[in-house]
């Protein structure tokens, strides 16, 4: 028989390395020749899209459209330490280094237009990648022309950045502390499941999900993050186990340690709260641990609201789920009080 | 003892001698640089090197070069006449179905095949024709709102 059930569940998680950790990201900015503008960073992008999402910080801080921005990527050679794309922290950690750079250009772009036009920078304005004063429009300069006349000075118009968050150890002894994330990022997801009482085969159908990351900076991108992170919890919840005996892997290949397929995706609805509550870049958070966490507990309730029997050993698999629903019969069998 | 075979890559019509031993996924990277195609397991359990033998899809790496003798093989390098991009291809970049992108060609090789023998695919079809191809990034969500927007776009013709 296939039976219905819905399962809920609330995360929050702190990212970054936090707990005093020293946890930062250096990314500089300047007008680069042929009408680009360089951005360097070492975060590594590994498809999560961190590079899409700081082109889109340095274009709206500089107001220029993100085709303009060019982004070198890690190189030791030429770039400084943007730490690791872990902990859910790039977007915040660089996304804020990024964003400070990019302010600090634009501080400078100011600086020395406002010597060429014998203005003050209250006077002057930016549009595409120009400047000029208010009271003329028309006499603009680009800001490759005002990297020229710079050059010519023997300046040149960039600018570096650090963001180097405090945070502070937890208390040893009531594991309290100030601030020990730089923040917070919080998901709620209920979980549809079908469970087949004869297989034992749990199907996802479909799961919703609120997340408070502060702000979407890309919205697709964070979407995706989500769905693929909730993916990888129907994994964990349901077929992914690695077995060790005698400290030899039992199943080190994909035929013996299942993931998801698309046979095993459920249908979505996500929804994007968008709370501003942090330091972040615009306010936005990390979501790429957050997005995998809350599936998990969700489907095991979702199974337990389904067929009334909690398991409690990861993944629940058909096996695992006939086992305790046969248990479970033989237990009514004999009139012993269910205990769940 | 190298053989020599004669087959039609992406429309072009080639002939090399090859190791018997040597599986279609090295040809095709090693000796004709089409390294579009990916290696994944290496073993038939992943799809990331999806390449279309005859209209159907096969894992590349299980496959041995000898076999593709006076056959017809498409990789991902094949489906774009160099300025324009397949439908497919399109669509999967407007709806963001690419996350590390590794699994992407073998994926969009086994939806090439689907559209090529159903061009009318249902949710189902389109999820059973990818079954064989994981992806650990996207949760395939993406992946397949992308295969059937191309569908709807014509693009299984």
């Amino acid at each position: 028989m296939k039976k219905n059930g819905r399962g809920i569940a609330t995360i929050m998680f702190g990212f970054g390395y936090g707990a005093g950790f020293p946890d930062h990201s250096i990314a500089s900015a300047e007008i680069e020749d042929e009408g680009k503008i360089l951005i360097r960073t070492a975060a590594a992008d590994v498809g999560q899209g961190v590079l899409t999402t700081i082109t889109q910080i340095a274009a709206e801080v500089l107001k220029v459209k993100p085709e303009i921005i060019q982004i070198i990527p890690g190189d030791t050679h030429l770039i400084k330490n943007s730490g690791s794309s872990s902990a859910t922290r790039q977007t915040f950690f660089t996304g804020n280094a990024v964003k400070e750079a990019s302010e600090g250009l634009l501080s400078n772009i100011y600086h020395y237009a406002s010597i060429e036009f014998r203005s003050n920078h209250v006077e002057l304005g930016i549009k595409d990648g120009y400047i000029f004063r208010n009271d003329n429009p028309n006499n603009k300069l680009s800001y490759w022309e005002l990297a020229e006349k710079v050059k010519e000075s023997g300046d040149s118009l960039k600018a570096e950045a650090s963001f180097f968050p405090r945070t502070d150890k937890p208390d040893p002894n009531t594991g309290q502390g100030e601030k020990i994330y730089v923040a917070y990022t919080f998901v709620t997801q209920v979980v549809e499941v079908e469970v087949d009482t004869d297989t034992g085969i749990v199907q996802v159908l479909k799961v919703y999900t609120s997340a408070d990351i502060g702000k979407a900076i890309n919205p697709q991108n964070v979407e995706g993050q989500i769905e693929g992170g909730t993916v990888q919890g129907i994994g964990m919840a349901l077929m992914e186990e690695q077995v060790i005996k005698e400290g030899i892997t039992l199943n080190p290949d994909l035929t013996g340690y299942l993931i998801p397929t698309s046979m095993d995706t459920p249908r979505f609805a996500t929804r994007l709260v968008e709370n501003e509550d942090s330091e972040g870049p615009f306010g936005a958070k990390g979501v790429g641990e957050p997005a995998t966490i809350a599936t998990t507990p969700a489907i095991a309730n979702a199974i337990y609201d389904a067929i009334g029997v909690r398991i409690f050993d990861l993944p629940i698999t058909p096996e695992k789920i006939l086992k305790a629903l046969k248990k479970r019969e033989t237990e009514n069998k004999i009139g012993k009080k269910e205990d769940f | 003892m190298k053989h020599k075979i004669r087959f039609t890559i992406n429309g072009e019509v080639k002939e090399i001698e090859v190791q018997p031993n040597k599986t279609l996924l090295k040809m095709l990277r090693e000796d004709l640089d089409l390294i579009g195609v990916k290696e994944g397991c290496g073993a038939g359990e992943c799809g990331a090197c999806t390449v279309l033998v005859n209209n159907k899809p096969v894992n590349s790496c299980l496959m041995l070069a000898v076999e593709v003798d006076g056959k017809e093989i498409l990789t991902i390098e094949g489906l774009s006449d160099g300025i324009n991009l397949d439908p497919l291809q399109e669509s999967f970049l407007k709806h963001n179905a690419i996350q590390c992108g590794y699994c992407t060609p073998g994926m969009v090789m086994s939806a090439k095949a689907l559209l090529n023998r159903n061009s009318h695919p249902k949710e189902e079809d389109v999820k059973e024709a990818l079954a064989g191809n994981l992806c650990r990034c996207t949760g395939y969500k993406r992946i397949v709102d992308a295969v059937l927007d191309a569908v709807k776009k014509g693009g299984g013709k």
